[in-house]
């Protein structure tokens, strides 16, 4: 099976062990992962802004604020119990006054790591903030959670090791 | 919050996005000498996740540079050059790929096709534009695209871009000029052109 694109705004939930889900080029936005190792299920939402903001008419993982919130409802709904939080991305592109300021990056950060507080879950693993894009890759099989900068390799974040560990 | 436009405005918006790209186009033909031809641009309004999708594919590692604009119309103009672009530019210009001249100069020719891109746009409409300074960045189109909608774009649920190529004739060597208007920038293009 193919890899699931989540572009941004969306989140994806899925217990089939062959699915790898993928958010490619992670700026400013968050790739956030939950993940559940014991049940075979995993999550991935593209989050855009921190929020607070109308998710109606907009793909439900616009918002840190609601969009933490609805992945969570999504990989419960398939079973999922002990759930892990990996989060990629949360770069400043382009520098301070210019184009894309305002921080956007950080703010998504603090504001996904906020919900995921509120939520009772763990950030088991990061990889955040500096200028570079990122692209996150999630194995729902053996929850490999990977990060790639862009012209870098492939590195892993979190995998059924760290659980068993 | 305007979610959808009509044929007509998008047609005025593409007209806008002619004029400023023939202007520049003209200005880019003088500093290299050679012909330039215009694509007939595109104006669309799309869900953020197909904008970024329409620019191209996500990963391909490309060189941005992006000049936010202020005055009168709040949007950022943002140039994306694969990288053999990059190269065939820089040796048009007659400067080393890599050499530390060839960033500045790439900033500079952005500059140059802003100015005159906006210039035209600002004698149509009668707005006064502002221009930032340029700042460039090598990293995943995706990631580029994706950190400026969600700053221009951010409060709506639609991007609208207006995208024009400039061909460098007989080079293959097409750049892609983007203008990317907040939704109060968009509403102040059309109330200029007396469709607000």
């Amino acid at each position: 099976m193919g890899d699931i694109s989540v572009r941004m705004g969306e989140l994806v939930a899925s217990a089939d062990p062959a699915a790898v889900l993928v958010s490619i080029g992670l700026g400013s936005c968050i790739g956030l992962a939950l993940v559940d190792a014991g049940a075979g299920v995993a999550g991935l939402a593209h989050i855009m802004l921190p929020g607070p903001g109308d998710p109606d008419g907009r793909p439900p993982g616009t918002f840190a604020d609601s969009g933490v919130p609805a992945l969570l409802h999504e990989v419960k709904a398939l079973g999922a119990q002990r759930l892990s939080a990996v989060i990629v991305g949360g770069a400043q592109m382009f520098g301070a006054g210019g184009a894309s300021d305002a921080h956007v990056g950080a703010r998504n950060e603090d504001a996904v790591r906020a919900a995921l507080r509120a939520a009772n879950i763990a950030v088991v693993a990061a990889d955040t903030g500096g200028a570079s894009g990122r692209t996150i890759r999630v194995r729902v099989g053996d929850a490999l959670v990977t990060a790639r900068i862009a012209g870098g390799s492939e590195m892993a974040l979190f995998g059924r090791m760290a659980v068993v560990a | 919050m305007r979610t959808h436009y009509t044929e007509i405005e998008l047609d005025a918006l593409r007209e806008l996005a002619n004029i400023g790209a023939g202007t520049a186009a003209t200005s880019l033909s003088m500093l290299l000498g050679m012909p330039i031809d215009v694509t007939v641009p595109t104006a669309a309004a799309l869900p953020l996740a197909d904008a970024i999708d329409a620019t191209g594919p996500a990963e391909l590692c490309v060189t941005g540079v992006a000049i936010p604009l202020d005055g009168d119309l709040t949007a950022t103009a943002l140039m994306l050059f694969p990288e053999e672009d990059v190269a065939t530019l820089c040796d048009l210009l007659g400067l080393e790929t890599d050499s530390e001249y060839a960033a500045s100069a790439l900033g500079e020719v952005v500059n140059i096709l802003c100015a005159s891109y906006l210039g035209a746009l600002g004698d149509t409409t009668g707005m006064t534009i502002g221009l930032g300074p340029p700042e460039q960045v090598v990293d995943m189109l995706g990631a580029i695209v994706g950190s400026i909608l969600a700053i221009s774009a951010g409060a709506g649920d639609v991007a609208l871009m207006l995208d024009s190529t400039l061909i460098i004739e007989g080079r293959s060597c097409a750049l892609s000029f983007l203008l990317i208007p907040s939704a109060a920038g968009i509403d102040g293009l059309l109330g200029q052109l007396g469709l607000g």
